[in-house]
């Protein structure tokens, strides 16, 4: 037997385990879910008459087909805050510790959450898209085009898992880490997510165009409105992936400096 | 008379806690801000539907920010109480002679006391933004509003926290504020929503306030006739929410 095989193994329990603390705590996937559906509604029958009428909204079948992707990396926003929160709650409450003491492997720590991160966010963006669906929005890029969505948000949702655990590994508090999400919801308003970048002006439009989320949704959504070429869609996954590798690098240090001051 | 100075005290308890648990305050100031901000900046381009009429989005965006800024301070309210009664404040207030009135009036009077803050610092942001405020009168009427929403707001957190007695009730305070705004004509005027929410904005009493406060924002004048709707609908949440604060107090002594 390999040296990877228990690692993966522990990987795939503690994964399951963040997951069915999820699940089991509704103040942690009740807001995920909740608040990006219901911001889409709104929005969706607030701004129906832009696409067409508002100079620069790009060509689209109809508003909530514009609006769904920026749901879903909110959803990730937000599902990926309370992972860190959770995670830091373990170590507030001594799991991580009795993690620490036990022979399992340090990777697994990282990879569980970040595995369980990885397919609540592949959830959402199912959930959000057959809701969307239902509700007459068409992902115009097929199966092809959804499948690249989905990569996108698994790895988004890599990013944002390790910059919840990162904060956690930092601050070992779940209360500071649920505390950053105003600024990360901040992040995403500063951003393409809910409106086009052209019809945005002045500083607001040089903020939102220097915001890689900016990137990231608009590799996403030209999948489902149409006018996605693999250009972009490269884009879109570099970019998510660049976010992933700093986010986890970060954590894994921060890890690492963590064991060493309990050692 | 002695309702009135209880309340007055009280009020001004409330309000020494925004300078000692700033935790609590700085982000009820800094959400209308960012609403106002992120809500402008993004949707601008909306502002070219013709149901604007040419208007500027950024003035347009003022009276929700203001009416949302009200709403975080009467949440504010809210959130103090529960922690009061968490830590066993309340229940001293209970057994001293304070008249019952005063223990609602008291954060009521301190939200609204806030939300002329929160106000304030939506329209100094408007005129960074180059949106000057409208004139003396229009400019009264918005704070008004703010103060008629800011009690209802804060009468609803106040019921809230007095049945569940927890801090954790918190969310069901902000939820209902947030829904409540955002499901009106917060981002667009009524003619310009669709589908579900065009009925629910039109049966939604925030819309009415936001209506009569955009008016004067936006004409510069008090239309009477575009005035008296959305005081009639904040009176009515005001008189409604303010029975659903006070219901709780008539228990108190058996608790």
């Amino acid at each position: 037997m390999t040296a990877a095989a228990p690692a993966l193994r522990q990987t795939a329990a503690l994964a399951w385990r963040s997951i069915i603390t999820t699940i089991r705590l509704p103040q942690a996937w009740f807001p995920a879910l909740f608040f990006p559906l219901v911001l889409m509604a709104i929005f969706t029958a607030s701004f129906g008459g832009a696409p067409g009428a508002v100079p620069g909204f790009p060509p689209v079948r109809g508003f909530l087909d514009f609006a769904v992707c920026g749901a879903v990396i909110q959803g990730v926003l937000i599902a990926g805050t309370s992972a860190g929160a959770a995670f830091a709650t373990d170590i507030e409450g001594g799991f991580f510790d009795r993690l620490v003491a036990s022979p399992t492997s340090r990777v697994a720590i990282l990879t569980g959450r970040l595995g369980a991160s990885m397919a609540l966010g592949a959830f959402q963006a199912v959930l959000f898209i057959g809701i969307a669906w239902a509700f007459g929005a068409r992902v115009q890029a097929g199966i092809a085009g959804f499948a690249i969505v989905l990569v996108i948000a698994v790895l988004f949702a890599a990013a944002v898992g390790g910059l919840g655990v990162y904060l956690a590994l930092r601050t070992g508090s779940g209360e500071a880490v649920q505390g950053m999400f105003p600024l990360f919801f901040a992040l995403l308003f500063f951003s393409s997510a809910f409106f086009p970048l052209e019809t945005m002006t002045g500083w607001y439009a040089a903020v939102a165009a220097a915001n890689p989320i900016t990137y990231l949704v608009e590799a996403m959504r030209l999948e489902v409105i149409g006018g996605a070429t693999p250009g972009t869609a490269l884009a879109g996954i570099g970019i998510a992936l660049g976010l992933a590798v700093i986010t986890i690098g970060a954590s894994a240090l921060a890890l690492r400096r963590r064991l060493r001051v309990a050692a | 008379m002695r309702v009135i100075s209880v309340s007055l005290g009280l009020a001004g308890r409330n309000l020494l806690l925004v300078r000692r648990v700033p935790s609590v305050f700085i982000p009820s100031l800094v959400m209308p801000l960012f609403i106002l901000i992120a809500t402008a900046g993004a949707f601008h381009g909306i502002g070219a539907l013709p149901q604007f009429a040419g208007e500027s989005y950024l003035a347009f965006t003022i009276p929700m920010a203001a009416v949302m800024g009200a709403g975080f301070a009467g949440i504010n309210s809210g959130m103090t109480l529960a922690r009061d009664l968490e830590g066993g404040f309340f229940d001293r207030l209970q057994s001293s002679p304070a008249p019952r009135l005063a223990l609602v009036l008291g954060p009521m009077l301190a939200a609204q006391a806030r939300s002329l803050v929160t106000t304030v610092v939506v329209l100094l942001a408007g005129m960074v933004g180059g949106v000057m405020p409208p004139g003396i009168a229009p400019t009264l009427v918005i704070f008004a509003f703010a103060l008629l929403f800011a009690a209802a707001a804060s009468f609803w957190a106040i019921g809230v926290a007095l049945r569940t007695r927890t801090i954790q009730a918190a969310p069901i305070m902000q939820l209902a504020v947030f829904l409540s705004v955002f499901m009106s004509v917060a981002y667009v005027p009524q003619d310009a929503l669709t589908g579900w929410l065009a009925t629910i904005a039109r049966y939604n009493p925030v819309t009415y306030i936001l209506d009569a406060a955009r008016s004067a924002e936006l004409t510069g004048t008090v239309i009477w006739s575009e005035t008296w709707p959305g005081l009639v609908a904040a009176a009515a949440l005001v008189i409604l929410l303010g029975a659903f604060a006070m219901v709780p107090l008539r228990g108190l002594g058996s608790r």
